[in-house]
């Protein structure tokens, strides 16, 4: 589970900054009652940095902001010298108003946007306050004093399809999709090419919802993609309804195969989900933390610094709960499908997930799924063979790959 | 489409059309007494909050439904005292009503979002009967409040049309004046429709947060309530006929996603709903004239026994 993980590490952390985290509590305390404290490090005292991060939507239990409300918990329990404040459900119009109020009234240092619509706001903010540090997420817009940052999910996504497409009966695997945006169209392409490496005979279908979050019609998506004979699912939407809908069927006895989105979610779905997706926004918030308060960054300094991180830095891990990569109920069952690659020869779809799990982890990256030749659904090669995408052309996607049987809505 | 993606778009328009038939049964009862209530969408979204925080905090999601109706009950409460009591202009009474219930659900709702319900709704399959091919799932294969809206139209339908009940409360929609002289109490009758119609809009609005999605949405009800009436006049204000209407819409509300892959637009299809309620009430419009029935004479207009 999330929390044992968590605090195993969060231990040894402690362990790390015992000394600086007693003056902290020592300075927070009631003071009536003066105890007896080990000198404190005097420069734990002294240097401060107030952080400020702007959510779009509510923290609730799963999802996006979630997961950043998650980090932003576990840095401040890790961090002495840092203090942190959030709004939560900032309308993406409303940015400025809450970055002015961080900046003028509570003297935040650095402020985090964590949504695309405020890209534009951020920016502006920079210009506004030249001597702050700011971090836009998800966005592409940089200057001197703001830096951009992404946790990427797309070889998460693939691994998922690998599963997909090995465990699929009906040879149908469907996508309940949030926006036609880049972000979504990559993550789609990135699970086909998954599903069709070990089973090119799978087609994927695609369901819009035009909505991030919207429990009801995802359920009808995922129904309606179902009732066509689909029997593996994964998702973009800020709730686990397509892995209850996989559940309740699977339950019924028409078993249907998800993958947790964002947040372990295995809990909803104990014999439906495979796996997933799941980030750890702290180790992006801990790198740039760290570094604004040793002056590594410093609010002239920025203008490159864009963070697109993904396996090979833990920030993203596979998995429907932390720690279990895939569900053991399906192990034996991907084991038993084997499949002929190239370089690995014949080998289970098992071995090869913890394969290519190895390969995009290491520091090199040995292993791209974007790799060509990709053709799109035309048949038309759009990544020649042996060459890689390049972070802009993924950045930009706009077409789907071989297999995908939808279309993107213009 | 083949027979499969047809066959569970039909099963699928049963729960989906179920908060349609309860807020629409509803607004049948309380027009006609003779009281119009534009509030059916502030009542059922106000069921949706109060039903969903009330199963969150107790488990149970019985107690949630009993919140939502009594949530939906008092809002009609209002919307009775105000265009009865007060004889204020019910038009407007009833679009404040689903303003205020917009605006209060919204508040009180933050706090619920991306929380998930400890406890599941299921479909009970009734024994033998459920393993009836085809009618099997169509009928005896639902949740318990999708059997209760089985029960409901017929019951609410019979005590409309052949009771004594059922006949004092047509006789103050149409004529109040003449149904007051024959020693039925207008007041009492109209109070007692407008307030039961609150209390199905409530249900229908928690089916929607407790059983149908179930998550809480800020403004989850999207324009149902307004269906609701516009189904109330489609359904010549017949229960019977609401049952139709409903699961029409709700038809429709499932074939979204399933036209999807024929390539329609997703943003048209999302209309398609007020499309239809558009056609809806075109045809029933028609209907009214030709067949000289349906709109209750006196709805809209307040009685006062001085001016008979």
């Amino acid at each position: 589970m999330t929390e044992k993980k968590r605090l195993s590490r969060r231990d040894f952390l402690k362990k790390a900054g015992i000394g600086a985290a007693a003056v902290t509590l020592a300075a927070c305390a009631p003071q009536q009652t003066p105890t007896p404290q080990p000198t404190p490090q005097p420069e734990a005292k002294e240097k401060k940095l107030k952080a400020a991060f702007i959510y779009v939507g509510p923290i609730g239990d799963y999802g996006w902001t979630h997961a950043h409300e998650v980090a932003r918990r576990y840095l401040e329990e890790r961090y002495p010298w840092l203090e942190t404040t959030y709004a939560e459900s900032v309308p993406e119009g409303d940015a400025m108003r809450f970055i002015d109020r961080y900046i003028q009234e509570e003297n935040a240092d650095i402020v985090f946007t964590t949504s695309f619509g405020y890209m534009d706001d951020t920016i502006r903010a920079g210009e506004k306050y030249p001597d702050k540090i700011f971090f836009h997420c998800s966005g592409y817009k940089r200057r001197q004093n703001v830096g951009t940052y992404f946790a990427e999910l797309y070889q998460l996504f693939y691994l998922n399809g690998l599963m997909a497409g090995a465990l699929t009966q009906t040879n149908k695997v469907g996508y309940v999709a949030a926006h036609p945006i880049p972000e979504v169209v990559r993550h789609i392409n990135a699970f086909a090419l998954g599903v069709r490496e070990v089973n090119p005979e799978a087609t994927i279908d695609v369901r819009w919802l035009f909505s991030w979050f919207d429990p009801a019609k995802a359920r009808e998506a995922a129904e309606s993609l179902i009732a066509t004979g689909v029997d593996a699912l994964t998702f973009t939407e800020d709730s686990p309804t397509v892995i209850e809908v996989g559940q309740e069927y699977t339950e019924k006895g028409q078993p249907v195969y998800t993958f947790g989105h964002y947040s372990p979610m295995q809990q909803f779905g104990p014999d439906s989900v495979v796996s997933g997706r799941l980030v750890r926004w702290e180790v992006i918030y801990e790198d740039i933390l760290a570094k604004v308060y040793a002056g590594v960054y410093t609010p002239e300094n920025l203008a490159d610094v864009d963070y697109w991180w993904m396996l090979k830095e833990k920030t993203v891990e596979l998995g429907g709960e932390f720690g279990v990569p895939i569900n053991p109920k399906f192990e034996d069952a991907l084991k038993a499908k084997t499949v002929n690659d190239p370089l690995l020869g014949e080998i289970s779809v098992y071995d090869l997930i913890f394969e290519r799990l190895k390969a995009m982890s290491e520091p090199t990256v040995v292993f791209d799924p974007f790799t060509g030749p990709i053709k799109d659904q035309n048949g038309n090669v759009r990544i020649p063979e042996g060459r890689r995408a390049t972070h802009d052309e993924l950045w930009t996607i706009d077409w789907f790959v071989e297999g995908i049987v939808a279309e993107i809505p213009r | 489409m083949d027979w499969q993606v047809f066959w569970t778009a039909v099963l699928a328009a049963i729960p989906a059309g179920t908060p349609y038939l309860y807020a629409t049964l509803g607004e049948i009862y309380a027009e006609r007494s003779g009281i119009l209530n534009l509030g059916v969408e502030g009542m059922m979204i106000m069921g949706a909050v109060v039903g969903f925080g009330v199963t969150l905090s107790t488990g149970n999601p019985w107690l949630g439904f009993a919140a939502a109706a009594l949530a939906g009950a008092l809002l009609a409460l209002i919307h009775a005292f105000v265009s009865i009591t007060l004889r204020a202009n019910q038009i407007i009474s009833g679009l404040a009503l689903t303003m205020f219930g917009l605006g209060l659900s919204g508040l009180l709702g933050r706090r619920y979002i991306g929380t998930p319900l400890p406890v599941r709704v299921r479909e009970v399959p009734i024994p033998i009967l459920s393993d009836i091919p085809l009618v099997g799932d169509l009928l005896f294969n639902h949740d318990p409040i999708v059997y209760l809206s089985f029960v409901l139209v017929p019951v609410l339908g019979f005590l409309l049309f052949h009771t004594r009940l059922g006949i004092s409360i047509r006789s103050v929609g149409e004529n109040p004046a003449t149904a007051d002289a024959m020693g039925v109490n207008v007041f009492r009758v109209r109070y007692l429709c407008t307030v039961w119609g609150g209390v199905l809009a409530g249900i229908a609005g928690a089916y929607l947060s407790i059983v149908y999605a179930p998550a809480w949405i800020e403004g989850m009800t999207a324009g149902a309530g307004w269906i609701a009436i516009a189904l109330t006049i489609f359904a010549l204000w017949s229960p019977y006929r609401a049952l139709v209407g409903a699961y029409l819409f709700g038809g429709v509300k499932v074939l979204q996603y399933r036209l999807q892959p024929l390539g329609v637009s997703p943003n048209l299809l999302n209309t398609l709903p007020f499309v239809l309620t558009i056609l809806v009430l075109l045809m029933a419009t028609g209907e009214v004239r030709r067949r000289r029935i349906g709109m209750p004479a006196a709805l809209g207009i307040p009685y006062s026994r001085e001016e008979r």
